[in-house]
């Protein structure tokens, strides 16, 4: 039982941070409620359940939309028929489908923390790596579909690679500091982006948009073959990935450099290691990963190369490696939860129109949470921990 | 000075390596600029015969204009002669030659053989292309102030981002409700504090790192501000059209000829940038409270130990910056677009970031790069109605490129407060 609580204890706190953010998030949900508001002066305690009802209501069916519904499972179970199956598994697939882009980042984001360096570039690494898949997957038009995905891959993470190297390269030799490099380069990147869709190797000509040609020929395998469902193989990849950093940066030589690197440059440089050089590996794995992710999204869950393949998943990341703990392992659980809350949010938006966009400031209160550990403990009255080791990400990262 | 320290026994001066390091820097800096003037030079041969025109109003749109006629060939002979003459001397006198002041004297002539270039012709409103500048430069500057208070006081505020859209948003609707204008940026003040002292209480208070800080920040006024926007603004648009800010022409100063209609018809936000610029310059580098606030930044442990409250003084700085980005994004939803829409600020955030290390953590060097920033803004929007077909992305990453290659230190390092971003333990 002792040994259970044990392990179960880091996990308060993220828990407790994730409730503490919904809570926050159903307050400006009853205070944006115009409807229920209006009704306070006449019927206070109706517009108050009424205001409570309707936020029960939207978690549900943020619940129902990330997880799908247990009636149609049943009906599922019953019929037994494809499309049956495709309605009850759609919610979940389209979770892990939302979660795959941020496993991705996240573990990039994390790699980097780990060493001590702020790459905030993840948007402009996974969007530059979008781009160099799918430049590689056109240019390679014709070959056979496995050598073109391949080569599409190895596109996307030479361009995130690269566009980690920048940062990291003016960090080592020229003390630039890496986060306003990165949000820089953020910029400099959907430029790109909209840059190379205007030109006519990837611009789809009958579209008025600017929106590259269809991508299909290349697309990463799908996982269930059922119709509709868009779960692909870079879900799986993304989790072999996770096992291969967390290899990487724990059981090897390269690994513990980068994390000494992370938690004590001066005592790293004195043992002989080379800070400049864990710097830009970190940098470039990190944008390598994001790229790579960029890549997965533009064959996998969209076909199409266009300025809006990102959303915002170099910023969630900073999320999810903070709530991970900055561990593979935990990263890849906060992205399946961000995964869930992504995709639930869009069945909550459908079925209460509440705007998808809460669940933005939702995550946002999870990393000040998260963040603020001891402000949790305190609202939830619980004891300090032991003392440990501090995590790399929130320890000198900007020095 | 090195000579007098260097072991007598060797007989030479010794070089420090930086000195070295300086040289090095300004041969090939040198060689550049020489060669940028060279290829200059040679773009006039093909377009002497093109003309260019620049148009100045003398008092009113459209009334009476002032024009200067020439040739786009000339233009480029002057902006290579600059140039080329520039980095030959570098090359000749080395590291001791201010070359900013050659770049600041051959840019003008780089950006009007360009432009005129483009054109092809058609003539350039100047009074539109410098007034616009003002225009766009208004937030950017602002926002450069922010975070240059922040940091010079020991915090690392990326959240200016943020704060414009909170302010925007907040702005508009209390404009809108009240019907009155200035409510509008008095409310997206005091947002603007509040969410400063949020940041300040996460990063000092609880120890989150100022970049994860600034990020909630950033994150969750985007998130707020669509939610806002979508769930009630888009219902009840009455409460998103707020009165705008109109501009207003300074009696007898705007009446002077080609310069009125450019600084003297802004908005009063425009006076209001020009004057905060001002003020804070003399604040930080003339008063007590400068003086803390840069020791702050610099070196805390020391002001802590003469006693200075350095997280007090932190908790205001963040405050203050606030405010001014707060009121920065009022300019926004009241004046620029008249009413609040999603993710308006777009980006401007992070250039008054880019402004503030362009300019050296300077006020009147952050306004100057603004204002760069701005007229690059200012001349896609004029190429753009002319019908210049110049891909606008080249031109909007001008200003991130920029502060890419300052914070390098790859032209003339700039350096910022020492301990900007590192949290301050009081002993």
């Amino acid at each position: 039982m002792s040994g259970l609580r044990k392990r179960l204890r880091p996990l308060l706190v993220p828990v407790l941070a994730v409730l503490s953010a919904f809570i926050v998030g159903s307050l400006f949900l009853m205070l944006s409620d115009l409807k229920h508001l209006a009704m306070i002066p006449t019927d206070p305690i109706g517009a108050l359940t009424g205001a409570m009802g309707d936020v029960i209501n939207a978690y549900r069916a943020l619940l129902l939309g990330a997880f799908g519904d247990p009636a149609k499972f049943a009906l599922a179970f019953q019929q037994g028929t494809p499309k049956a199956w495709t309605t009850a598994l759609r919610p979940i697939t389209e979770t892990l489908v939302a979660a795959t882009p941020l496993m991705f980042t996240g573990l990039a984001i994390a790699v980097s923390f780990r060493t001590s360096v702020f790459n905030i570039g993840g948007d402009g690494q996974f969007v530059l790596g979008a781009l160099g898949a799918s430049i590689v997957a056109l240019a390679f038009r014709g070959m056979p579909a496995p050598i073109t995905l391949v080569a599409a891959l190895a596109g996307g993470i030479v361009f995130g690679a690269l566009w980690g190297f920048v940062p990291g390269f003016l960090k080592a030799r020229t003390g630039a500091h890496e986060v306003i490099t990165t949000i820089m380069l953020n910029y400099v990147a959907l430029q790109i982006v909209q840059l190379a869709l205007r030109t006519d190797f990837l611009r789809q000509s009958t579209n008025s948009q600017p929106i590259s040609k269809v991508l299909d020929f290349v697309r990463v395998p799908l996982l269930i073959p059922l119709p509709g469902l868009r779960l692909h193989w870079g879900f799986i990849a993304a989790l072999v990935v996770a096992a291969l950093i967390s290899w990487f940066l724990f059981k090897t030589t390269k690994g513990f450099e980068l994390r000494s690197a992370g938690q004590n440059l001066t005592a790293a440089r004195y043992a002989g290691m080379s800070a400049g050089g864990s710097i830009i590996l970190a940098m470039v794995v990190s944008g390598a990963l994001a790229g790579l992710g960029g890549a997965f999204q533009v064959m996998g869950s969209v076909t199409q190369m266009s300025n809006d393949v990102n959303s915002g998943y170099g910023w969630t990341a900073i999320a999810l490696a903070l709530l991970g703990g900055t561990r593979p392992g935990g990263v890849v659980a906060a992205a399946l939860l961000f995964g869930a809350l992504n995709n639930g949010g869009h069945g909550m938006q459908v079925a209460t129109s509440i705007p998808l966009d809460l669940l933005v400031f939702i995550q946002a209160l999870v990393i000040m949470f998260v963040a603020a550990p001891d402000l949790v403990r305190k609202i939830y009255r619980l004891r300090p921990p032991k003392p440990e080791v501090v995590p790399a990400a929130t320890e000198g990262a900007s020095a | 000075m090195t000579a007098a320290t260097a072991p007598v026994t060797t007989g030479v001066p010794r070089i420090s390596a930086a000195q070295q390091r300086a040289e090095r820097m300004a041969r090939i800096r040198g060689i550049i600029f020489a060669v940028i003037g060279l290829a200059g030079f040679s773009f006039a041969s093909g377009s002497m015969g093109s003309d260019v025109t620049f148009r100045f109003w003398i008092q009113e749109q459209g009334g009476a204009a002032w024009e200067i006629h020439t040739a786009a060939g000339l233009l480029w002979i002057l902006a290579g002669v600059t140039t080329g003459v520039g980095g030959i001397y570098q090359l000749w006198k080395g590291a001791s030659v201010s070359w900013r002041r050659w770049m600041a004297l051959a840019l003008p002539f780089w950006i009007a053989a360009i432009i005129g270039t483009l054109l092809a012709g058609k003539p350039a409103v100047m009074t539109n292309l410098f007034g616009g500048s003002l225009e766009y430069a208004f937030p950017i500057a602002m926002g450069a102030f922010a975070a240059m208070i922040c940091e010079r006081s020991g915090m690392l505020n990326i959240a200016i981002e943020g704060k414009f859209l909170l302010g925007a948003c907040v702005a508009s609707i209390a404009a809108s409700v009240t019907g009155l204008v200035f409510v509008g940026p008095i409310a997206a003040i005091l947002v603007g504090v509040g969410v400063g002292w949020l940041m300040a209480w996460m990063a000092i208070r609880h120890r989150v790192d100022q970049i994860i800080a600034g990020t909630v920040v950033n994150f969750g006024a985007l998130g707020l501000t669509n939610f806002v926007y979508l769930r009630i603004l888009q219902l009840n648009t009455d409460i998103n059209t707020p009165p705008t800010v109109e501009a207003i022409k300074v009696p007898i100063l705007s009446q002077i000829p080609v310069l009125g209609p450019v600084f003297f018809s802004g908005t009063p936000y425009l006076y209001i940038a020009l004057i905060t610029m001002v003020v804070l310059t003399y604040m930080l580098f003339k008063t007590r409270w400068g003086l803390r606030l840069r020791a702050s930044g610099e070196y805390p442990n020391a002001a802590g130990t003469v006693g200075v409250d350095v997280i007090k003084i932190r908790y205001r700085a963040m405050m203050l910056a606030g405010a001014i980005a707060g009121f920065a994004g009022s300019y926004l939803s009241l004046h620029s677009a008249g009413s609040f829409q999603m993710n308006m600020s777009a980006g401007k955030g992070f250039i008054a970031m880019a402004a503030m290390i362009f300019g050296g953590w300077n006020p009147i060097g952050a306004f100057g790069a603004a204002l760069v920033f701005g007229f690059s803004d200012a001349t896609q929007t004029l190429l753009s109605s002319l019908g210049v077909d110049v891909p606008p992305q080249i031109l909007t990453s001008v200003p991130y490129l920029v502060t890419i290659v300052v914070v390098a230190g790859l032209v003339g390092r700039v350096r910022g407060p020492a301990m900007a971003g590192i949290p301050y333990e009081q002993g």
